[in-house]
């Protein structure tokens, strides 16, 4: 399979990166190497396979609706952020 | 000008009202709270943190699926949808993309119409942002809200079903409990997606998405300025193009928006920390016998007591229709009334409707008004009386008594003031003028006994007494 630069591209953009070209050519290479790894299974016939969705076979694990006091208070958790603003977490202008 | 068909779809989110958030233990409920003071290492995404899923917001989805005829899903999943947004720290939303809760369905509007439901899935609702002139605020109380996105079939074909549609489904959310229904707040938001077609054209136009309204009106309005904006364009020879809009009630208009993501690519993948849902048969009909009494119930039980229009108008207030759903029905069309002319009617109304009166209040007073000890002035006096805090604890006789505004029913009584008007020198014209066959002297007769009886006299009965007297 062919990982081309327009991919890196494609997939940077959509997590908002910004890559230099010897970074995206190294990329690359790494994620074409893994997908050549997983495309092996392509050998398998799934055609009648049920996709696998999750490995535990577990259902309906659920939880009551009760509120539950929080350990982390909500200065520990704002000050995870690089900066803060009237309790709120600050960041670059976005639209 | 030639005509065109509009086709309509709408998508809508229902903010569910849960006691807590559908993957975390936080208080759901973050109205007038501080910003960021509803959020746990969960919402806030950080490493290794996973969600535990609330099995009320399921109980939630059955009810909602049901109030709109729609099938439960058996089996029901969570997918990633990836994108990346300061709203969503996780950099993905966790939704239903290939297995939803609730199937097809759908909502019939008051006319008869009926709009179909293509599905409705489970979802977490995004953070909210704040712009500045350079730089923005991230509050993340509302991350993980449980949301049911209702994708309607493109049924709707004007601004009015549109508007109706969407208050409909408002009306059903609310009457089967599970949101706040609050749109001022963003309870219920809607994004509507239309397009135009030459008239018999089996083929659907091009579509414009209007992300994001909160209210029926501006869905109408919406609709109404695509409509106009598109056939121009149409008209023109011109294309439309698929984009997403935005709309503003100050200007009336819609105008082309920057999307979150210029590439939309969500790169759906199946939620791996959250197991599937399987539901049985036996669940899925507790949770739906749980569904309180649907608007269109209520439709039927009043058709024949309260006035179509009156009734219309009375379904946006659920405690107020399951008030009357108390009362015997002999009552339920006066204290309609009483609602309708008293309340409604001012702008304060809304807030009165979250204490209303007892049954016991209502149906005494309504056995006082037409027992004719209240007239309709007084009985409308005593009702708005129930809503005093100073007063509402009190029987509408008791309220009756301190304001004094009982009729004066014991006829002997009545006789006697009735004998004392006559008595006086000064309506003995009056009475001349009456026995000479001038009829609207009566009314002037009735005042003087109405005066006399300081307001308590039954009019009628006061002007029977004196025809009776005057005959002789």
């Amino acid at each position: 399979m062919d990982t081309s630069d327009k991919q890196i591209e494609h997939l940077a953009k959509l997590s908002d990166f910004s890559l230099s070209e010897k970074d995206s050519k190294s990329l690359g290479k790494d994620l074409e190497s893994i997908i050549n790894y997983i495309s092996q299974l392509d050998e398998l016939d799934t055609k009648d396979v049920e996709p696998t969705y999750q490995v535990f076979e577990m259902e309906n694990v659920w939880r009551d609706d009760e509120i539950i006091p929080q350990e982390a208070t909500r200065e520990e958790l704002l000050a995870l952020s690089k900066e803060q603003e009237d309790n709120q977490i600050k960041i670059p202008k976005v639209l | 000008m030639s005509r065109y068909e509009i086709t309509v779809g709408i998508e809508c989110h229902v903010q569910l009202s849960t006691k807590t958030k559908l993957f975390s233990e936080v208080d759901n409920d973050a109205r007038g709270k501080e910003p960021n003071s509803c959020v746990s290492p969960v919402d806030y995404a950080l490493p290794g943190m996973l969600p535990r899923l609330n099995g009320e917001a399921i109980k939630f989805a059955i009810r909602a699926g049901k109030a709109m005829n729609c099938e439960i899903n058996p089996n029901s999943r969570f997918d990633r949808k990836h994108y990346f947004y300061p709203d969503s720290p996780k950099g993905y939303q966790i939704t239903q993309f290939y297995h939803p809760i609730i199937g097809a369905g759908y909502i019939e509007l008051p006319d008869g119409t009926k709009i179909r439901i293509e599905h409705a899935h489970l979802e977490g609702d995004a953070g909210k942002l704040t712009h500045f002139s350079n730089y923005s605020l991230v509050d993340l109380n509302r991350v993980d809200t449980p949301l049911i996105e209702i994708v309607s079939m493109p049924d709707i074909h004007s601004a009015k079903q549109a508007h109706d549609y969407c208050k409909e489904l408002w009306r059903a959310m609310v009457y089967a409990g599970v949101t706040n229904g609050d749109l001022y707040n963003g309870n219920m938001r809607f994004d509507v997606n239309i397009s135009l077609a030459p008239e018999g054209s089996d083929k659907l136009g091009t579509r414009a998405e209007i992300k994001n309204l909160n209210s029926f009106r501006s869905v109408e309005h919406a609709v109404e300025y695509e409509y106009e904006r598109q056939s121009k364009l149409l008209d023109k020879g011109e294309k439309i193009k698929q984009e997403t809009r935005g709309w503003s009630d100050a200007t009336g208009k819609t105008t082309p928006q920057r999307s979150k993501e210029e590439a939309q690519d969500y790169r759906y993948m199946p939620e791996p920390d959250l197991p599937p849902i399987r539901l049985s048969k036996k669940f899925i009909e507790e949770e739906a016998a749980k569904l309180p009494t649907t608007p269109k119930q209520y439709r039927e039980k009043f058709k024949n007591i309260i006035a179509n229009d009156t009734l219309e108008i009375l379904l946006d207030y659920k405690p107020l229709m399951e008030k009357l759903a108390e009362l015997k029905e002999k009552s339920v069309a006066r204290v309609s009334n009483l609602f309708t002319s008293v309340l409604l009617a001012e702008e304060k109304s809304v807030e009165m409707l979250n204490s209303l009166p007892t049954a016991t209040q209502l149906s005494e007073l309504c056995e006082m008004t037409e027992k004719k000890e209240l007239s309709s002035t007084a009985s409308k006096e005593v009702f708005l009386r129930f809503f005093d805090p100073d007063m509402k604890q009190k029987t509408a006789r008791d309220i009756a008594k301190e304001l004094n505004l009982l009729q004066e029913n014991d006829l002997s009584a009545l006789e006697k003031i009735v004998d004392g008007v006559l008595a006086n020198p000064a309506t003995k014209q009056a009475q001349e003028d009456f026995k000479a066959g001038q009829e609207k002297v009566i009314g002037f007769l009735v005042g003087q006994v109405m005066k006399a009886s300081q307001g308590k006299a039954n009019p009628s009965s006061a002007q029977e007494i004196l025809r009776q007297k005057l005959k002789n």
